[in-house]
């Protein structure tokens, strides 16, 4: 149990695809933030300010390196 | 091994760091300049900062022999060892520590619970952190006996001589902004062999064709998730489990001596970003410092000890001019390592303990004195202790291990502490100490309860889980804190509150 041994007969295969699906995961609910939290203290917030954009690319890199390999 | 114009490069570096971490002494006032760098500083930097904090000299030879023996499967500690913990923390922790003002984690705990938990944080962390630092000093200074020839106190004295300068007068500003310089040597140095060793053997394409064709023990090593039955560390249960879910956030929202360069950013938006830019960069890591081992498959097969890997290559591959290049890397990766730890320690020291129990109140002139002195006390015990580890083959080993079993009960408590009002200082408290007793309890019984041989991973998630439990139990049958005792300090608790206040007041004014 503490080995996870209810886990060994998922193939490498679903277990990539549970590892990027948390990765949508996550890039969804960093959309889910409002926009003024993320530019809180942002005096004429532009769109680069926005940090969702920020981590979404870094999410689509990192989805392309586990897709690579 | 090195020429006169590697000796050159390594000498321009070290001088150039000395002289531009000093420079910052000229910003330091405050107790708040030395340990948040007078929070003015700009996300770039920061993001810069943490990740070659992140990675020391050791690491650099280290990675790369575990690439030689395991493949790309241990990238994994640099990408979803990071991206996603990296995520959380620039979206939910960071801005609510910046927020609060807090200098440390284990202060944030103590307000979110109580004074017993922030003690006990911080004083583990003092400990880890000046027993780590004589171990980081001593493991370098074998690479660079082996790598460059010089003796082992050589290279102690003079790390701990120009690192030891500009962290104790430039405080945090100086840690930050050395770092910047640091990084980019290290890419630059890492970028030069990778380079090298790609052309020499035909390019991405022939390293993969050559790899795998070199016999079935090879055909695993491009694949960056393995079976959940490897007989490697490396099962990809324990890289989500162990790995994603718990070590990876306990590092990147737990660690004093990352999170520390954060609360030091000029604005809220400048520490979210910080972490985020953090994890861009983070993604080269794998691909300068592990896979110049990849190549050393091709290159040098068959070697017993996978470390041997790059020290060969750097000998066979680089010339003149480039040795020298990643020699300074070598030397930034580690000044980068001992520069965050001397500055977060005395942090810890001052405000944690110095400025809550042993002397309270004092001027504000006398805690940054105190910073600066206990910086220094801090590197000479370092230096002092470094030959210990000579004495004690295993004990970097332990020191890690030992490390390990607060990561799950840290994040326990900082997770259920953000997100959950009812947890309580008892519960906090609980699962703290419980979550610790746990993972050695764990670590002790290892072969009953564990197949694969290091299961560090696994003895991470369990203690994690062990810790919730202990700190739900016990919260629920506790006194919680007051909502409003818990603004700042609980993700969006006052909007909540606020939204739930205005949806009353209209509920009432229709009643009337």
């Amino acid at each position: 149990m503490l080995n996870f041994d209810w886990l060994q007969s998922v193939s490498t295969g679903a277990a990539k695809g549970i590892i990027i699906s948390l990765f949508i995961l996550i890039g969804i609910a960093v959309w889910f933030l409002k926009k003024e939290y993320i530019v809180l203290d942002v005096e004429s917030p532009r769109p680069w300010h926005n940090l969702k954009w920020w981590a979404t690319g870094v999410l689509i890199l990192i989805i392309a390196i586990y897709l690579y390999f | 091994m090195l020429a006169g114009i590697d000796y050159a490069i390594v000498i321009a570096y070290l001088v150039g760091v000395l002289l531009l971490g000093v420079y910052f002494r000229k910003f330091v006032h405050t107790s708040r300049d030395y340990f948040l760098g007078g929070r003015l500083m700009p996300f770039w930097a920061i993001g810069m900062s943490l990740v070659v904090s992140d990675i020391g000299a050791v690491d650099f030879v280290g990675a790369a022999g575990q690439a030689y023996r395991y493949g790309v499967v241990v990238a994994n500690f640099d990408w979803i060892g990071c991206v996603p913990a990296m995520i959380l923390a620039a979206f939910v922790f960071v801005p609510y520590y910046w927020r609060a003002g807090v200098y440390t984690i284990p202060e944030y705990l103590g307000r979110r619970y109580n004074d017993y938990v922030r003690a006990a944080e911080a004083l583990i962390w003092i400990v880890f952190q000046a027993f780590g630092l004589g171990i980081i000093f001593w493991a370098s200074a074998i690479l660079l006996n082996t790598l460059m020839g010089w003796p082992k106190g050589v290279s102690i004295i003079i790390t701990a001589t120009i690192t030891g300068l500009y962290t104790v007068f430039g405080g945090l500003a100086a840690v930050v902004m050395t770092d910047v310089v640091q990084m980019i040597i290290m890419y630059i140095g890492a970028a030069a062999i990778l380079i090298m060793g790609l052309i020499s053997v035909g390019g991405w394409n022939g390293l993969m064709e050559k790899v795998l064709a070199m016999g079935p023990e090879y055909q695993n090593h491009f694949d960056l998730i393995l079976p959940a039955d490897t007989t490697t560390p490396y099962p990809w249960t324990g890289i989500l489990f162990g790995l994603t879910f718990v070590l990876a956030n306990a590092y990147w929202i737990g660690n004093q001596t990352i999170v520390q360069r954060c609360l030091g950013a000029k604005s809220e938006w400048h520490a979210k970003a910080s972490m985020l830019w953090g994890a861009f960069l983070k993604l080269f890591i794998p691909v300068l410092v592990m896979f110049p081992g990849l190549i050393a498959v091709v290159v040098h097969p068959g070697l017993e000890n996978g470390d041997e890997a790059v020290p060969r290559m750097i000998r066979d591959m680089l010339p003149p001019g480039l040795t020298g290049l990643l020699f300074a890397a070598f030397f930034a990766g580690l000044m980068s390592s001992v520069d965050s730890s001397l500055n977060s320690t005395a942090t810890l020291w001052t405000k944690d303990i110095y400025e809550r129990y042993i002397r309270k109140g004092a001027s504000d002139r006398h805690y940054l004195l105190v910073g600066r002195l206990v910086t220094l006390v801090i590197l000479l015990l370092g230096v002092l202790t470094a030959p210990l580890s000579e004495k004690f083959p295993g004990m970097y080993v332990y020191v890690q291990t030992l490390l390990s079993f607060f990561q799950g009960p840290t994040l326990a408590i900082l997770l259920l502490g953000m997100f959950w009002t009812r947890t309580t200082p008892a519960g906090g408290l609980t699962g703290l100490i419980g979550g610790i007793a746990l993972s050695a309890f764990l670590y002790w019984k290892k072969a009953s309860f564990f197949t694969i041989e290091d299961p560090f991973l696994y003895i991470s998630w369990w203690s994690f889980v062990g810790a919730c439990i202990m700190t739900v139990g016990v919260s629920m049958i506790t006194r919680p804190k007051p909502r409003e005792a818990l603004y700042g300090l609980v993700f969006r608790l006052e909007e909540r509150d606020a939204a739930l206040q205005a949806k009353l007041r209209n509920r009432l004014s229709r009643n009337r």
